[in-house]
């Protein structure tokens, strides 16, 4: 039986969550939950953010929702243009509230590989590199990140590569979500079809999950934005996002 | 002799703006993954069988991937390197990088652009903010200094980075060779100050006059060495407001083979503006 909360709906809802009133927020290259994250929560809560992103954006109202979460679509609307090298500034000065970064293996203090599995030298898998993560982890207020995957190769106890170090504020997988707290990662809520058990066999790092339970469902809103985002479910259907 | 280049005749056909670039040299290439890059400019590289060429580019996707798969390119910095949206790694510069044959210096993107800026600014090297803990030190060998007026800090530094030539896509640029992009100008305003000149492909020639909005002129002309018009340049990408990405066309680049390769160099725009350059020459 179909799972009644996607694994691709828990992620982009639960990225959407991590998002503060008030806060700039930044959605990048190759990011495409985060993207729809941003733009469901400012269909979705009451509140208002600063909503900048990699196309140049500032608070865009794009025609159509793209494919590429880099596409020009995402500055129409902007009334200026915050392009590349303002965004990287703008967090290195330490402005950014919230940055979204990807990331294929993550560490339990919520650092990030983004390039190579095995040696860096000598790669068996040479990854996309980090953009953006060895320079806006460090810096930015909060980084949040997503994995569309939940197993012992891409959650590890130590990394391959150390693309980006200054931990993670929060991860989001298909079944779990987890927060930093005390500079480590601990587990804040698992999706209502999984468990802690599982969460945990599913982990290659120890974790914390004091205070954890069932993540809230979505709520009519967040449900009625995403549907908006995705009519047709193509997002949906290209992620191919499952639970296990 | 001038600094700049200051003719006011720059017009050259594709081919012999790429004939200028020699075998070894580095290009710092313009835009963003499958937006806006010099992709006729690219493809032409490969026709012309040029060899041992450096890539240097943010964040490059079909740029990089078809150079290294045409064997162009045999060294790259650059910070993240993917096809996006749904095709995920570019497969052609995976393997060159896996097998060895593309020599990489991995950076962040803003530790890229602290070097470019370096050589903008005239200087031997940039501070560049966060950093710290990041594998990406150890194997590039950058150095921290601390803050010489006493604030404590520690900042790391990164060397000079001066592509041989910058090489743009361009909206428009006007006969001069003045240059026009809409929309963002990802990180091209500093490749086109880091290099040490600048290439240009242009949708077309604005017959506007820029001095009416110089604001919008992103690169001018005492900085271009020559540009060339061509039409859809950016394609598989897009260029905005003109083309969005023409996604069934990057599913079929990425076909293995050479056949498939060849195929989409023939399918490109710039031939068809080629051939009709014959059937009128």
């Amino acid at each position: 039986m179909a799972e009644q909360w996607s694994g691709f709906s828990y992620i982009v809802t639960n990225l959407a969550r991590f998002i503060r009133p008030h806060e700039i927020t930044f959605s990048g290259v190759n990011s495409t939950p985060p993207m729809l994250a941003c733009l469901l929560a400012k269909r979705a809560y009451d509140w208002d953010f600063v909503y900048i992103n990699v196309a140049g954006g500032v608070d865009p109202e794009p025609s159509a929702i793209p494919v590429s979460s880099s596409d020009p679509l995402l500055a129409e609307g902007s009334a200026s243009i915050f392009a590349n090298e303002d965004f990287y500034d703008l967090c290195t000065r330490g402005r950014m509230d919230l940055t979204f970064l990807g990331a294929a293996q993550l560490d339990g203090s919520g650092c990030a590989n983004n390039s190579c599995i095995g040696e860096w030298a000598h790669p068996k898998v040479r990854l996309p590199g980090g953009g953006g993560g060895a320079v806006m982890l460090p810096t930015a207020r909060r980084a949040c990140t997503w994995r569309t995957e939940h197993s012992k190769r891409t959650l590890v106890e130590k990394l391959d590569f150390v693309t980006s170090w200054g931990g993670m504020h929060g991860v989001v997988t298909p079944i779990a979500v987890f927060v930093k707290r005390d500079g480590k990662l601990a587990l804040q809520s698992w999706h209502p079809e999984s468990s802690l058990d599982e969460v945990r066999q599913r982990t290659g790092f120890g974790f914390d999950a004091t205070g954890a339970g069932p993540t809230a469902p979505p709520t009519a809103r967040e449900r009625a934005a995403l549907q908006s985002l995705d009519p047709q479910g193509q997002f949906e259907r290209d992620a191919a996002i499952r639970l296990r | 002799m001038s600094s700049g280049f200051a003719s006011k005749d720059k017009a050259v056909s594709l081919s012999e703006l790429v004939a200028l670039v020699p075998d070894g040299a580095s290009l710092g290439l313009g835009g963003s993954f499958l937006h806006r890059g010099p992709f006729a400019f690219v493809r032409e590289l490969i026709r012309q069988e040029k060899r041992n060429i450096e890539i240097i580019k943010q964040s490059p996707g079909y740029d990089i991937d078809i150079l290294c798969r045409a064997g162009v390119a045999a060294r790259a910095r650059c910070g993240i390197v993917a096809m996006e949206g749904n095709f995920g790694l570019a497969p052609g510069y995976r393997r060159a990088v896996e097998q060895g044959h593309l020599k990489l210096e991995e950076h962040a993107c803003a530790s890229l652009t602290a070097g470019l800026r370096a050589a903008a600014f005239g200087v031997p090297f940039m501070p560049c903010g966060g950093l710290h803990g990041s594998d990406l030190v150890r194997i590039n060998g950058w150095k921290a200094i601390d803050d010489p007026y006493g604030s404590g800090a520690t900042t790391y530094v990164i060397p000079a980075i001066a592509p041989d030539f910058a090489v743009i896509h361009a909206s428009s640029v006007d006969r001069q060779g003045n240059v026009r992009v809409a929309g963002t100008s990802h990180w091209d305003r500093i490749m086109t100050r880091a290099a040490k000149s600048v290439l240009v492909v242009a949708e077309e020639v604005s017959d506007e006059p820029f001095a009416d909005q110089p604001e919008l002129t992103v690169v001018p002309y005492f900085m271009v060495r020559n540009y060339a018009i061509v039409k859809h340049g950016a394609w598989p990408g897009s260029c905005w407001p003109f083309y969005p990405i023409d996604y069934p066309a990057v599913q079929a680049y990425l076909e293995d083979g050479a056949e498939a390769l060849a195929r989409h160099l023939d399918a490109a725009p710039e031939m068809a503006t080629r051939a009709e350059a014959r059937q009128h020459g």
